[in-house]
């Protein structure tokens, strides 16, 4: 079964090539085009903030501060055009310089380089078992339809996507850290310990890691169920009902496999949502990645760090999307054809 | 080197598990969260950790926020209590300057306008250079520089010149008499060289302690330097961990994994009563009080300003929305300084302040508010949008001036939304210091001042008041001072500008009888955190019971 | 089908909450749903809870009781009443928010679709990508941008959910604009001297209108998600206009205290808002799919 199927597919694929190339390299070319304009908007609407730079630069410093070394400072403070502050963090950028974050107080680079994979390492490990478990939950009630089993789910992803990550995170946190006293409340490591643990950092990681899973549980865990549904009531599942095969292999062959096919080609549409969850779970848990950094940044107008995150997420943005399209052409091969 | 082992072992336990893009995702997570070490910073944190063993020679401490600079040209350790570096002289518990990095308190010249310092010997910094004159000289000189945008400059305007008169003598020049002056020389000594580092891992000094490790918004480590002029601590590392939010600071240390900390009042409880923590309650010098604009309809009448004066019970508000963590104030001048005069202190009382709005003309209409000449008693009461403390205040504030019949409004905003609403909202400020009463005052209340970046708030103008302030910084004699000082609490109480409502306690709670020595009675400035509390004096700590 | 379409088919972005309509579809009856949402959105919306109380710090974190059901906050007033009065900001931030985002989406979109076949469909073009860029975005993370640039206020709130939600409504649009031009009765219109823009208002958008009042409300849901993300983050709205992101976010504090009512009450309370005016809008569905 399986062979067949890999066998045929690039048989199938083979018309579709040519649009493939064009849609990978239409995309990649769109994609710097993309970031310079979402930057250019940042750096502009920067322009129209009420706030003042040498106030968010200065922090609680300005309140200490000589009044008249204050109003120096601000006049000093020059007032160049939106454009060509764009211009000069894109001249810097593309020599590798992103210049120096003023809420992290190091360069840049350092701060992505350090908190990038704590992020992605929450993403992931969160994306892992959200998939298992929405295809659990979803296999679980598409199999038996209209069951109390498959009301009870539907109800409770549904319930489960009304609540927001931050709050399901502050829950956790007063059940498991507080009450139960379990887990740490937040970090990702302990104080104290110089080094990095993976036990240490495990725990810690326990309770980020479920409430960000959580919050995906429910897409996943749908699209699961109505794929598993609508492949159990289609022609191929009751021709082998009658045929008399077992149902064990009916539904393995039948359902799963159409079940987990649009799951795992559309996960990489899931990332603005998983970016999205990672900047309110991270904050809930002073986890030390980039999302959190993002509002750090964004609060204390950290343009060179919020410009550089904002092109990071873009970047992140868009390839998932167009591993999304890939994988979606490979599995289904009729997908463009017509786009030509 | 620990990545690749790592990641075969994980590789290992799941490769017959999961079919393959399932557990290749997982090994992304797993390995990137559990195995590599990306915030390692190059502080050599772990030679550091693994080289401990004995448990009393550290310590760690969650302080609030972290500071905004480690660089005392930028305003780190500004009364000279930093453990990293040290200044000429600093400000003991008596609030009496002592001599540190200088050989003893400066000489002054009779006219009060040189001040000559003679240097300590055999002091290096950190990095094994010697300490000499020219440093000193470079370090007050950047921070009179107005590039560096530094807040000592306040401390400083008195300062015309600073001079190397040979290796171990500095001279300042003062442009006019000022007889604070002494206790501005704790400004920190850097390395003539260094004096405009940013990251507190390049700031070296003179002090006990050396930077070891450092993360961003996360932590401080400091070791004992071994080349100390003075007496090597017994605490030899100091961790220092900053957690903004309160309560998780609380949870850290009730879980051990802290041993001392800043707490707000209300979590000391379960402390109190645990014989396995000593609870530190520091008065202070940090003073809430009421900025009341000049140009405001309502905040700048006289009879208003004078109820909320004589109507607002101070002790109410302690107990209230301080949990009982403060004591009344009604000045900007701590009743523990010399120029305290004790004549503004107001006994609360409600009937009197309504009497006075009656008089006035402020009738209370059918909604409870009063109102004169169609103008409701009613004003917004701006605070810091995130703290608590304030709001707290402002919600206070809002409840006993309705039962005069005064509407207040509490707004929590940004402080940039704050500055350019100053001059027509009134505010609750926090600010104070018990060492410097020029420093308290002049800012804050001197009509030059008005609305420059966050001094004088309110716009407050008084001839009276501008002249106090003067002579109290010109005054050469200790008597002269005090009695200028007086003039500005009494003109202070009489126009009314702002209306001062309490210092606020800060409390600290550190696992009892591991360390002695930590339990002072100081009386703590506005800005605390890194350098008050127990840790204030942590080079001389001793590991008592441990 | 385009790549468009199918991920529109397999419920992404666009419609985050589409998989979850069978599970409504299945549950209780049509016109009760609607008419108990409607009574608690009305009911919220004329002012249920007082927002301005007075604070009384002796009554600091009273747990739930008879007298107050959600405890107290931290200066002692009365979290019912302040959770009600959050909830009816955040119904209000979301249908605001919602009504501006689905204009912006009605007009890009109009634009867009009676454009597609002139001047070579430029403009159409032009716009759509303008719509994918904005889609390429995580919401929250833009949402941040605007308002951490443009201050924290009421109308920087909606406008950061306004400019983040528009573009599902400007792609049903344009959508059944072309869908209702191949049906040829805008040429027929046209030939018989109409104007092309009469035709387009009259006809066409109230043709379409149904499908964008029922993609408003289904966007409410959303728009009030993004706001209390944006509030808890410290983004949002003030204390003293406190919605329920707000309420929440001065939880923190007293959670890791041991009170736990300030966080999970109102929460319950924003979960319970959310599903309302979600279910709410999936039982107009039907009524207003109109004739198309």
């Amino acid at each position: 079964m399986d062979d067949r199927r890999r066998v045929r597919l690039p048989t199938r694929l083979h018309p579709a090539r040519p649009p493939l190339t064009g849609l990978l390299v239409g995309r990649l070319l769109l994609l710097p085009v993309l970031v310079a304009v979402v930057t250019l908007v940042m750096f502009a609407l920067a322009q129209r903030t009420p706030f003042d730079p040498v106030l968010a630069t200065l922090g609680e410093r300005a309140l200490t501060m000589d009044g008249p070394t204050l109003e120096a400072m601000r006049d000093r403070a020059s007032d160049t055009g939106a454009v060509q502050q764009w211009a000069a963090w894109w001249g810097n950028a593309l020599q590798g310089d992103l210049g120096v974050s003023s809420s992290q107080r190091s360069p840049v680079s350092t701060v992505i380089a350090q908190r990038l994979p704590w992020t992605l390492g929450l993403m992931s490990a969160a994306l892992v078992l959200a998939v298992l478990g929405g295809v659990l939950v979803g296999g679980l009630a598409g199999t038996r339809p209209g069951s109390w089993a498959d009301r009870a789910v539907g109800g409770g992803l549904l319930a489960t996507q009304a609540a927001p990550p931050f709050w399901v995170g502050l829950v956790a946190v007063w059940v498991f850290a507080v009450w139960l006293g379990w887990l740490p409340t937040g970090g990702a490591t302990s104080p104290g310990s110089g080094s990095v643990e993976a036990l240490d950092v495990l725990r810690h990681a326990v309770l980020p890691v479920l409430v960000l899973a959580l919050s995906q549980l429910p897409w996943f865990g749908l699209v699961v169920r109505d794929a598993t549904r609508d492949a159990l009531a289609g022609v191929p599942v009751r021709a082998g009902w009658a045929r008399g095969i077992p149902t064990a292999r009916l539904l393995r062959q039948h359902a799963v496999r159409p079940a987990l096919l649009p799951l795992v080609t559309v996960l990489g549409v899931r990332v603005p949502e998983l970016i999205t969850g990672a900047v309110l779970v991270e904050t809930v848990f002073s986890w030390p990645g980039v999302a959190s950094a993002t509002v750090d940044s964004a609060l204390r107008l950290d343009f060179p760090l919020l410009a550089a995150l904002t092109v990071l997420t873009t970047v992140l943005v868009v390839l998932g999307n167009l591993a999304a399209d890939v994988a979606y052409r490979v599995v289904d091969p009729r997908v463009g054809r017509r786009d030509g | 080197m620990r990545l690749p082992s790592c990641y075969r072992r994980v590789m290992r336990m799941f490769r017959n598990r999961y079919s393959a893009p399932l557990s290749s995702l997982l090994l992304v997570g797993l390995v990137l969260a559990g195995c590599t070490d990306p915030t390692t910073s190059p502080s050599g944190e772990r030679e550091g950790a693994a080289a401990t063993s004995s448990r009393a020679t550290e310590v760690v401490v969650a302080t609030g926020g972290e500071p905004d600079s480690f660089n005392p040209v930028l305003g780190y350790a500004r009364w000279g209590d930093g453990k990293i570096v040290e200044g000429l002289v600093r400000l003991g518990v008596d609030l009496e300057p002592e001599p540190v990095l200088a050989e003893e308190l400066p000489e002054v010249a009779d006219d009060g306008l040189t001040y000559t310092v003679t240097l300590r010997e055999g002091v290096t910094f950190h990095d094994g250079q010697e300490l000499d004159a020219e440093d000193v000289v470079a370090t007050y000189e950047a921070a009179l520089d107005p590039e560096n945008g530094s807040p000592v400059a306040a401390d400083l305007t008195a300062l015309e010149s600073v001079e190397a008169v040979d290796g171990r003598t500095v001279r300042f020049t003062l442009a006019h008499p000022q007889s604070a002056f002494v206790t501005t020389t704790t400004l920190g000594i850097l390395p003539a060289d260094q004096v405009d580092a940013t990251s507190p891992e390049d700031v070296v000094g003179t002090g006990p302690y050396q930077v070891e490790g450092y993360r961003a918004g996360e932590r401080l480590v400091l070791t004992a330097s071994p080349d100390y002029w003075g007496e090597q601590p017994e605490v030899t590392r100091a961790t220092f961990l900053f957690v903004d939010d309160d309560a998780a600071r609380a949870a850290r240390l009730a879980s051990g994994e802290v041993d001392a900390a800043l707490l707000p009042t209300q979590a000391l409880g379960r402390f109190e009563d645990d014989g396995a923590y000593d609870v530190i309650r520091r008065d202070t010098a940090d003073f809430r009080a009421l900025v009341l604009p000049e140009e405001g309809e309502v905040t700048g009448d006289p009879a208003i300003r004078t109820a909320l004066q004589t109507g607002l019970d101070r002790q109410a508000l302690v107990d209230g929305a301080l949990a009982g963590a403060g004591r009344p104030a009604y000045g900007p001048i701590p009743p523990e300084a010399p120029e305290y005069s004790d004549v503004v202190e107001v006994e609360a009382n409600p009937r009197t302040a309504e009497q006075r709005l009656e008089e006035a003309g402020w009738v209370e209409g059918a909604d409870g508010v009063r109102a004169r000449d169609g103008q409701r008693a009613a004003f917004t009461l701006m605070y810091p949008a995130g703290d608590t403390l304030r709001q707290n205040v402002a919600l206070e504030v809002q409840a006993q001036a309705a039962e005069l019949g005064i509407e207040v409004e509490p707004e929590g905003l940004s402080w940039e939304a704050i500055e350019p609403r100053m001059s027509s909202d009134a505010l609750v400020y926090g600010s104070g210091n018990p060492y410097n009463a020029d420093l308290s005052t002049y800012p804050l209340f001197h009509s030059s001042r008005a609305f420059q970046g966050f001094d004088n708030p309110g716009g407050y103008d008084s001839a009276e008041m501008d002249a106090a302030l003067e002579a109290g910084r010109a005054a050469q004699e200790d008597s002269e001072r005090v009695e200028a000082y007086a003039t500005v609490q009494e003109q202070l109480a009489q126009d009314l500008p702002w209306v001062f409502l309490a210092y606020v306690e800060h409390d600290y709670v550190i696992e009892a009888d591991t360390w002695a020595g930590y339990d002072v009675p100081l009386v703590e400035p506005h800005e605390h955190g890194l350098q008050g509390g127990p840790w204030w004096n942590l080079p001389s700590w001793t590991t008592a019971g441990g | 089908m385009t790549a468009e379409g199918w991920r529109e088919v397999a419920g992404a972005r666009s419609r985050p909450w589409a998989g979850t309509r069978h599970a409504v579809a299945r549950g209780g009856s049509g016109p009760w749903w609607v008419a108990l949402g409607g009574v608690v959105v009305v009911v919220l919306l004329l002012g249920a809870g007082a927002a301005d109380q007075r604070a009384d710090f002796e009554q600091a974190f009273l747990p739930p009781s008879a007298e107050h059901p959600f405890g107290t906050d931290q200066a002692g007033r009365d979290l019912l009443a302040r959770s009600l009065a959050g909830a009816r900001v955040s119904l209000l931030v979301g249908l605001v928010a919602a009504l501006v985002s689905s204009v912006v989406g009605v007009v890009v979109g109009g634009l867009a679709g009676s454009l597609a076949s002139r001047a070579g469909g430029v403009v159409d073009g032009v716009l759509m990508r303008v719509v994918d860029a904005v889609n390429a975005l995580p919401h929250l993370v833009l949402g941040i941008v605007i308002v951490a640039l443009l201050g924290p206020s009421l109308g920087s709130v909606i406008l950061s959910v306004a400019l983040t939600h528009w573009t599902t409504t400007a792609r049903l649009v344009r959508a059944e604009l072309l869908a209702l031009e191949g049906v040829g009765f805008v040429e027929a219109a046209v030939g018989a001297g109409a104007g092309r823009w009469w035709v387009l208002s009259r006809h066409l958008l109230a043709h379409v209108m149904g499908r964008v009042v029922l993609a408003t409300v289904l966007m409410v849901p959303h728009a009030i998600m993004h706001e209390s993300a944006l509030s808890f983050l410290g983004l949002g709205l003030p204390d003293d206009q406190a919605s329920l992101g707000t309420i929440i976010e001065q939880s923190r504090t007293a959670v890791l205290a041991g009170h736990w009512w300030p966080a999970v009450l109102p929460g319950l309370l924003l979960v319970a808002l959310s599903l309302v005016v979600f279910v709410l809008g999936e039982r107009l569905r039907p009524v207003s799919w109109g004739r198309s």
